[in-house]
């Protein structure tokens, strides 16, 4: 049974290994030892850390497959985006211009800096195995996050964000960085994300571009970057769609990945999942299934789980169950639908 | 050869021009209604009857067979009925410290600065007839005219001169830039410009600074930079102390070139002669003469001797301006000086 925990100190050389195989996101899940120590040490604070309001904490999850003892997969959360330092984004929108001898009105999409999504929970880092992709372990991975921000819903903002790998060809070139960041960085796409870790975005201030990127000027195949997903983290997006996130007028000014946006309150995951009191089943008749967790921090477990279809106060789980979400009967859980 | 005021009688030599011109030449179309309501506001404009703003002073060049073989004009004010824009080159610099990247990136920047200033504009002369000094006294005498009605001038003169092209007249900047926000080519846009439109088709076109780097290199390449055919113009009125400042064509990304009226050496170095009719001399430089009228506005350039504060000139010279010996001549060395040295 796969289990879904924070990440432990111990977990540094396999979480590693997943960043190398990562084909997404380079920038929050970097191939780079001391960065992603520094990355579970921030992570440990986090979770143990007594939080009244979203700071700048960050909470890294792993999968794990206890059996093995091996990481299947690793996501993040962090609390509150541009709190220790700013987060940019590319606005696309249409500026309009009118010719009064002509009596046209004439649009034209632009993309402009901006920090709109300063103040918003970003989720962040998803990266599984690919044997796993499109089955069940995915969605844990994914929305186990949710029903921890739905259990301690103070320590995160009231809308989330998830900045989505954009596209790159098979040489790991962007046509969109081609057109417009290269210019501005003269540096290839790889070397300008691995510069651009979370902790050091603050050069993109004085590097990127300060006015608008009229569309239309752009090459078209660095056009039709604008809002398109690397198809590696195609499933990342289709889960986080399914939830209630909706792509947004924003998009990453590295790759013009697009950035889904949805208020925390209204996620399916959050709105739907529901507490109740675990109750010691030797058998489950399943009727379906469902992600289960408990209420925890620092040891915060979340599983899939049969479902055996009957509503109520309580859940029925096995022997096997309890323990991985290291609980006893009548501790509280909390559950959502697969 | 003579300069003056274009008449409506003109109208179907200055549409054969315009015709000889074209594709390039956009402020003279190749429109029969156009160029006669062109040469109608040009008359009232020589009769004194409109402002500053609405002035345009057409001229032709004309041979002593009475054939027209160029045209020039001059705006009193450009921007004042409609705004006027240019792109300033500037520079963005980004950089990011820590990282060592620096980044100087050359910015267009979008403005109306031009506003209130006067033009040269709308110079051809035809191919066949760019030899000796005609090209020098098309564009000159100009410079002539407006020493002599400073009044009616702003402070600078300005002039933009086309762009590059390639073989087939288009243009690079306009594919890159223009192109995207105004879905016309080039020659479809610019001859809505010279139907008197360029302020609406600018109104249509990105108004926020834009970063020359997301341009082709193609056009890069021609920023500031003056076409082939224009380059013999160009270099007569830098030789006049007109200099690019780095503005330039929102279209073709031609410079404009300007200069303060006060500094400009024709200007500056013209005097009023009293006119004698003589004999000048082998060695006679070329003057550039104006006999000081608006209306019956006559200019030439001829061989003069100035002695004092007399001008010498032959009795032809004389009878191409209409004027009388002891009449007052406004003059001026065709040639700057150096080169005039240089020529002796």
């Amino acid at each position: 049974m796969l289990v879904l925990r924070p990440v432990e100190p111990a977990d540094l050389a396999p979480l590693q290994l997943l960043a190398r195989d990562s084909t997404a996101d380079m920038s929050s899940l970097p191939d780079d030892r001391e960065r992603l120590r520094a990355k579970i040490a921030d992570s440990r604070v986090s979770f143990s850390s007594d939080v009244q309001a979203p700071g700048g904490q960050s909470y890294l999850f792993v999968l794990e497959d206890p059996r093995q003892g091996t990481l299947l997969g690793c996501s993040e959360i962090l609390a509150t985006t541009g709190f220790t330092e700013p987060f940019y984004s590319l606005r696309n929108r249409r500026f309009t211009s009118t010719s009064r001898e002509f009596n046209i009105e004439h649009g034209v999409q632009a993309l402009s800096l901006c920090h709109d999504l300063s103040g918003h929970t970003l989720l962040r880092a998803f990266h599984i195995d690919s044997a796993w992709l499109r089955k069940p372990p995915a969605e844990l991975l994914s929305r186990a996050r949710l029903l921890f921000m739905a259990a301690h819903a103070r320590r995160f903002a009231e809308a989330v964000v998830s900045e989505m790998v954009g596209y790159s060809d098979s040489n790991g070139q962007s046509p969109f960085w081609d057109a417009v960041g290269k210019h501005f960085f003269d540096l290839p796409y790889a070397e300008a994300k691995r510069l651009c870790g979370p902790e050091s975005r603050r050069f993109l201030a004085g590097l990127m571009p300060q006015y608008p990127i009229y569309l239309p000027m752009l090459p078209q195949a660095a056009q039709d970057c604008v809002g398109r997903v690397h198809p590696d983290a195609q499933e990342a997006f289709d889960i986080l769609q399914r939830e209630g996130f909706e792509t947004s007028s924003y998009v990453d000014l590295f790759d013009g990945g697009p950035t889904l946006y949805a208020r925390t309150a209204q996620l399916r995951s959050i709105a739907r999942s529901v507490t109740a009191t675990a109750r010691y089943a030797t058998q489950i008749d399943a009727t379906g299934h469902c992600l289960v967790s408990n209420e925890g921090l620092e040891d915060f477990r979340a599983i899939i789980a049969e479902r055996d279809g009957q509503a109520g106060q309580t859940l029925a789980l096995t022997a096997e169950m309890l323990a991985a979400l290291r609980l006893n009967e009548g501790d509280p859980v909390r559950w959502v639908s697969l | 050869m003579i300069v003056r005021p274009a008449t409506i009688t003109d109208t179907p030599a200055l549409l054969a021009l315009a015709e000889r011109a074209a594709p390039g030449f956009c402020t003279l179309p190749t429109n029969e209604e156009h160029v006669a309501h062109r040469v109608r506001w040009a008359q009232r404009t020589f009769a004194e009857q409109v402002e500053r703003s609405d002035a345009d002073y057409l001229f032709v060049l004309e041979d002593d067979d009475q054939q027209v073989l160029g045209v020039s004009a001059l705006s009193g004010a450009v921007g004042l009925r409609e705004p006027w824009y240019n792109y300033r080159v500037g520079v963005s610099v980004r950089s990011a410290p820590d990282l060592g990247i620096a980044r100087q990136i050359p910015t267009l920047f979008l403005n109306n600065e031009m506003t209130g200033q006067s033009e040269v504009c709308s110079l051809f002369l035809r191919h066949d007839q760019r030899h000796g000094h005609n090209g020098r006294l098309l564009s000159l005498s100009r410079l002539l005219f407006v020493a002599e009605f400073r009044h009616l001038f702003g402070d600078k003169l300005i002039a933009e001169l086309r762009g590059r092209a390639d073989a087939q007249g288009c243009s690079p900047f306009w594919d890159s830039l223009g192109r995207h926000f105004f879905q016309m080519d080039f020659h479809q846009a610019n001859h809505l410009a010279g139907l008197g439109n360029k302020a609406s088709i600018a109104e249509l076109m990105p108004r926020q600074p834009l970063y020359t780097c997301l341009l082709s290199e193609q056009a890069q390449a021609v920023i500031g930079k003056t076409h082939p055919h224009s380059e013999a113009a160009l270099k007569i009125l830098r030789a006049e102390g007109f200099a690019h400042k780095g503005y330039i064509d929102i279209f073709d990304g031609g410079p404009v070139v300007e200069a303060q009226v006060s500094k400009i050496r024709a200007v500056r170095e013209s005097q009023t002669l009293s006119l004698s009719i003589g004999t000048p001399d082998e060695q006679a430089p070329v003057w550039l003469l104006h006999n000081r009228r608006m209306e019956n506005c006559r200019m030439t350039a001829a061989q003069a001797r100035q002695i004092g504060s007399h001008l010498v000139v032959d009795r032809l010279t004389a009878r191409r301006l209409q004027l009388q010996p002891g009449n007052s001549v406004r003059a001026v060395p065709l040639l700057a000086a150096q080169r005039q040295a240089a020529a002796a």
